[in-house]
């Protein structure tokens, strides 16, 4: 764990890379997300055993020599060789300084009958080679291999691999395709060791080795490091062997494995998933797109038509309490025309259907919550504007409900006559009474002029008569007048009631905008923003 | 190997008959042939399995299998004689390679494959000579040629089919089918047609193998010239390489074998891929051509695809490994498509380590005779120091041989192109319908993403008719303008009597809101109708394959002009609703008499009816009865809907068309392609 500590960047990556796997279910492709989540544990798992010991495996197709060259460098016959094609089925490990390397070993899966140590005594001035696990593996590109992934196991968990070729074989699309250039890139251990050399001339060698310089350079190999070497006549295993030393000193193999790993991982999500605009998408929903929710959930509801509807219905409605009442008598007295059709009662019926009642139109909240979500997702992944679309629309379905019911409490009670309505009837009925008062006098004083019965003196005074004659103008002029005021009244309480009220809708609807749509899809938002930032770090 | 074919001739045939009877063969069977011509293809048939039995018995004895001394000499003179009548360099040859097996200085294991390809060379005449059924065989040089003309005829056809085939679906497999459809059409044209059509023509021999196996070494070496350039940078060869005999160089670099090539006559830089070197060169026997082709297995995988297509023209296959590869899954791979293909096959193990050979090849032979290969020629080369790009001549005398023998033996060259050809045409009996399986697929496949299409949209306007039966439109806005209208009270001043004859006293805005809230209602129920058909298309298109991604790019969300046309669909649709109020619903006599009403607003109230369900009776029900008559009220009513349905399947094909077009921008494939190509298959197997 020192080595985490003191790499701080490749613990950050590693952290990045879990949230990358928490997240990636359902998003990045199946495969790609084992692949990823293996990378992790076999990270967590590498740098929990010895980072003393530097794993350095031999690979290469069948025949290129890698067991010759094994034991060449361990200067033990350990591997059996032969001409038989494929020889090596199972891989051998040969170990510098055996402490602590058990569990790594146990790790490999090397089995225990092909596990050697370099006990400190046969080390002749090989110290420097302390910590080394060297490991031959079977090949890659035999028949056998087909069934068998025994090198790409390893070669997948060795710290550093060394690429056995052969002069025949050294540009086999079986090793470059599927691996050199797949491995290729920023500073990935690789070394590449040229072996049977002896069989060629040094002049072909030379050509060789500037043929496979290149070769390597064009798949993407910045700095290939290629070693000559020959098993046979002992040629440059002391090189390799000095190259593996480099390697073991440091003891970064294995950091800088896991950093190449991160890379490639990084890479090849990125390819999927590429991050270049998507940290420029919104991680919140803005004020404006949160306005523009409710206006359209608002739309879906109606509330401007339910306020007017309710001022409507309300002026309509009152002028049968505060209105002048003789137009109204009057209006009764014309023939109905639902009388005629025989639809008296219809007039109830209208208003039951006036009774107030709000309710959402599910289909216009859909498309709301659609068009928000088309409008964060702009330039999105796919994927991420499949899973904000599921977001948004997790519970839209309950949104038309939630509005309703919602709503229905602040809808205005249109069968609700307040008091001063009751009042301003009393006072035009009495005005009628009135009218109907000086209807009756100004009948009697008409009728019996001066011979009034007793005590109904007055009402016979004939001088009194115009008097009563303005007064009825005057009950019928304020009777008018009344109606028109307190109409007018009406029609202010009424707007300023429908002004409260479309606040208040407002306010509701915004609020189930927030708890149903606006937070699911805020969490996923933060999803996506977390995902990518987490890509940006574990790109380091 | 050779050791094997020596057990064989050692215990099959005795020699001393099989050297009587060759000569005496000869002259009879040219007669014959012409004899024989009219029942060739029932021998054809014939022939394989007489040929097969031989050498699985060769097989079981290889491993004990050892040269005996005196045969070999006797096997020599017999031999000698057709080279001789060949020409004088089969001579020379031979003696140069006496001189080398006696050479001391050669190691002890090359000692004895040259023996044994000596005696490989004199065996085989001898073996076809003795086998009773060799005077049938005759019949499979030539093809009368009404047979030719026939199979000519079909193959036309085929090709024909093949190349109408068009693969515009990238499904899983459509990579693989249309290689697969032009290497037909590339074998057809280089191979299948020229050799129906001249089945004299020399033979083809194709040397291929892993890169660095020594191929151009050992073309080189057999046509002592360097015909091809040699070197240690892999790969070498990048543009096919043709020696033959001068007297065939016409063949070859006119002939319309491989004509897709473009024939060079040497090595230039400017040379592409699609070239062919034809180097004429005597030393190569007349009537075999050796073709240096490139790798199977190198970085370079354009050359891995060339050196398929000249195996594809090739009549024999000469597979070229090495000790260090001979394991290889490449080499294997091509071993088998040699077997599945029935090609004619030899396979050279070169750069063997005299002191591994014995093991070497035992354990190659094993793994050959599990694979099924046991008893196919083989011939070792030793690993030894190339001058020149050439091997010493010593190494390849035994594969000099059997060439030479191809070359003189007029029969067996033809007995071995014929089963090659036969082994490609029995390969179109699975290859053709192969890729008639997958066009049947892709028609498969773009029926049923059609079909989702379809069933989307099905599924979208049944959702539609759902919400207007279930009242689902009378909601929000609509409901709320409804009962605007209803309470205040412009329901009521809808109904004018007539006898007053006053023009109404209408609030048009409030009628105006009305319609519009009605027409948006009706649009965003098309809208999200629309909407989850187009997610529900991409979705099940998705789920079929990874491909429906790909088509159904930028086809998530409807059409820009979907709600455009929708709402001037909508608004024409009022209009007719109008007028069909005001024209059929000219209401029921007894009420025009009393009353007058606005159509515009009466149809208003008659959507209202319409689209509130007809479970509850409301006022809306109640009026527009009352004032239409429940009968015509029926009939505007059906019409009504049926008008707003059709308007709506019109926008629904309008946004279906989207997607019918995305996958015709892919390609559509033809039916009918499949039943030819099985048709074609027929008749090619009718005509054989």
């Amino acid at each position: 764990m020192t080595t985490v500590a003191a790499r701080p960047s490749l613990a950050m990556r590693l952290n990045a890379l879990t949230k990358i796997v928490e997240l990636g279910p359902g998003r990045l492709e199946p495969k790609l997300l084992a692949e990823a989540s293996t990378l992790l544990t076999r990270a967590g798992e590498r740098l929990k055993l010895s980072s003393e010991h530097t794993v350095v495996a031999l690979a290469g197709g069948t025949g290129s020599g890698k067991s010759s060259l094994f034991n060449a460098v361990s200067g033990l016959e350990l591997s059996p060789t032969g001409v038989r094609r494929p020889t090596t089925a199972r891989t051998h490990a040969c170990v510098w300084g055996l402490d602590g390397a058990t569990p790594l070993l146990d790790w490999l899966q090397i089995q225990w009958r092909h596990r050697f140590a370099r006990a400190s005594a046969l080390d002749k001035g090989e110290s420097q080679l302390h910590g080394l696990i060297l490991l031959d593996l079977p090949d890659h590109d035999s028949i056998r291999a087909l069934t068998d992934n025994e090198a790409d196991r390893l070669i997948g968990l060795a710290d550093l691999v060394v690429w056995v070729l052969d002069p025949q074989k050294y540009a086999d699309a079986s090793t470059h395709r599927r691996y050199v250039t797949e491995l290729a890139g920023r500073d990935a251990p690789t070394v590449f060791a040229l072996n049977q050399a002896d069989r060629l001339t040094a002049a072909e060698l030379a050509e060789l080795v500037i043929d496979l310089n290149d070769l390597l350079r064009r798949e993407g190999v910045e700095h290939p490091s290629v070693v000559p070497t020959s098993a046979i006549t002992g040629r440059g295993v002391d090189s390799l062997k000095s190259v593996l030393a480099a390697a073991v000193s440091r003891r970064r193999a294995a950091v800088q494995k896991l950093e190449a790993d991160l890379h490639r991982l990084e890479q090849r999500v990125a390819q999927t998933m590429p991050a270049d605009e998507a940290l420029s998408a919104p991680s919140t929903v803005d004020d404006a797109r949160r306005m523009g929710l409710t206006d359209a959930l608002c739309d879906a509801v109606g509330v401007p038509a339910v306020g007017e509807a309710m001022e409507n219905i309300y002026a309509e409605r009152s002028m049968s309490w505060v209105g002048w009442p003789y137009p109204r008598w009057f209006a009764k007295l014309r023939p109905d025309p639902l009388k005629s059709l025989r639809l008296d009662d219809v007039a109830d019926e209208i208003r039951g259907i006036t009774d107030g009642s709000v309710s959402a139109q599910s289909a216009e909240v859909i498309n709301a919550v659609q068009a928000l979500a088309d409008g964060l997702s702009g330039g999105m992944h796919p994927v991420w504007r499949a899973s904000l679309n599921h977001a948004a629309r997790s519970r839209a379905a309950q949104v038309p409900k939630a509005l309703t019911e919602n709503l229905t409490k602040v809808a205005p009670h249109l069968h609700h006559v307040p008091a001063w309505w009751r009042l301003l009837k009393t006072w035009q009925y009495t005005l009628v009474a009135a009218f109907v008062t000086g209807l009756v006098w100004m009948g009697a004083g008409l009728l019996f002029p001066g011979d009034a019965p007793l005590g109904f003196q007055l009402l016979g005074d004939t001088a009194a008569l115009p008097w009563v004659g303005l007064m009825m103008a005057a009950v019928l002029g304020l009777g008018a007048l009344s109606g028109i005021a307190s109409r007018n009244f009406v029609e202010l309480g009424a707007s300023r009631e429908r002004e409260r009220l479309e606040r208040e809708m407002r306010r509701r609807v915004a609020a189930i905008a927030e708890t149903m749509v606006v937070e699911p899809v805020e969490r996923e938002l933060g999803r996506h923003h977390a995902f990518y930032t987490a890509m940006r770090a574990l790109a380091g | 190997m050779p050791d094997e074919q020596a057990a064989s001739a050692e215990t099959s045939v005795p020699t001393g008959e099989s050297s009587e009877e060759e000569p005496a063969h000869t002259e009879p069977d040219q007669d014959e042939q012409d004899q024989d011509d009219e029942p060739a293809p029932e021998r054809d048939e014939e022939t394989p399995p007489a040929l097969a039995d031989p050498p699985e018995a060769q097989a079981e004895e290889a491993p004990n299998g050892e040269p005996d001394q005196v045969e070999d000499v006797q096997d020599e003179d017999d031999l000698d004689e057709p080279d001789q009548d060949e020409g004088e360099q089969d001579e020379g040859e031979q003696d140069e390679e006496d001189l080398d097996g006696e050479d001391p200085g050669e190691p002890r294991a090359a000692e004895p494959s040259q023996e044994e390809a000596v005696e490989a060379e004199q065996d085989t005449p001898g073996e076809a000579g003795a086998r009773p059924e060799e005077p049938e065989r005759r019949g499979g040089e030539g093809l009368p040629p009404e047979t030719v003309a026939a199979l000519t005829a079909a193959l036309d056809t085929l090709r024909a089919s093949v190349s109408e085939v068009s693969f515009g679906l990238d499904l899983p497999g459509a990579g693989e089918a249309r290689q697969a459809q032009a290497d037909l059409l590339a074998q057809l044209q280089d191979y299948v047609l020229p050799r129906v059509r001249t089945n004299t023509a020399p033979a083809l021999i194709v040397v291929a193998g892993s890169t660095g196996a020594g191929k151009s070494t050992l073309v080189n070496s057999l046509a002592e010239k360097n015909v091809s350039r040699t070197g240690v940078r892999r790969p070498t060869t990048g543009v096919p390489v043709l020696a033959c005999h001068p007297d065939d160089r016409k063949w070859f670099a006119e002939g319309e074998l491989l004509g897709g090539l473009r024939r060079i006559d040497k090595p230039s830089p400017d040379a592409g891929l699609d070239s062919l070197i034809v180097v004429p060169t005597e030393k190569l026997p007349q009537g075999v051509a050796l073709l240096d082709t490139p790798d199977i297995d190198s970085v370079v995988e354009e050359h891995h695809e060339i050196a398929q297509r000249m195996l594809d023209a090739a009549d024999l296959w000469v597979f070229v490994t090495t000790a260090a590869r001979y394991a290889d899954a490449p080499a294997w791979n091509l071993l088998r498509l040699a077997k599945e293909r029935g090609a004619r096959l030899a396979i050279v193990l070169s750069r063997v380590q005299p002191r591994a050979r014995d093991v070497v090849l035992k354990h190659f032979v094993r793994m050959l005779t599990e694979y099924g290969l046991g008893e196919i020629d083989r011939f070792v080369i030793n690993e030894s120091k190339v001058v020149d790009g050439r091997l010493p001549d010593n190494e390849v005398t035994d594969l000099r041989l059997w060439l030479a023998e191809l070359s003189v033996d007029e029969e067996r060259r033809a007995q071995a192109v014929r089963e090659t050809l036969n082994g490609v045409l029995n390969s179109f009996r699975t290859r053709v319908p192969a890729l008639a399986k997958h066009m049947e697929l892709q028609v498969a496949f773009r029926g049923d993403l059609r079909a989702d299409v379809d069933a989307a949209y099905r599924n979208a306007l049944s959702e539609i008719d759902k919400a207007f039966r279930t009242g689902a439109l009378i909601q929000g806005e609509v409901l709320a303008r409804w009962q605007d209208f209803a309470g205040s009270g412009d329901l009521m001043r809808t109904l004018q009597l007539r006898k007053r004859g006053r023009s109404a006293r209408q609030a048009p805005e409030r009628i105006t809101a009305f319609r519009a809230a009605l027409r948006v209602g009706l649009e965003s129920v098309i809208a999200a109708s629309a909407n989850r058909a187009a997610e529900e298309v991409v979705a099940r298109w998705r789920h079929r394959s990874p491909l429906g991604v790909t088509l159904a790019e930028g086809l998530e969300r409807p059409s820009d002009d979907l709600v455009r046309h929708a709402s001037r669909a909508i608004a024409a649709w009022q209009e007719h609703v109008a007028e069909l109020v005001r024209t059929d619903g000219v209401a029921k006599r007894s009420v025009s008499k009393l009353l007058s009403f606005d159509a515009d607003s009466l149809s208003l109230i008659f959507m209202v009816a319409m689209f509130s369900g007809g479970t509850v009776e409301g006022v809306q029900h109640r009026l527009v009865t009352a004032l239409l008559g429940a009968e015509s009220l029926r009939g505007i009513g059906a019409k009504a809907l049926s008008d707003l349905r059709a308007r709506i399947g019109m926008l629904f094909d309008e946004e279906s068309m989207r997607y019918v077009q995305a996958l015709d921008s892919a390609g559509i494939p033809d039916e009918s392609i499949a039943t030819r190509l099985y048709q074609a298959t027929y008749n090619l197997e009718v005509a054989r």
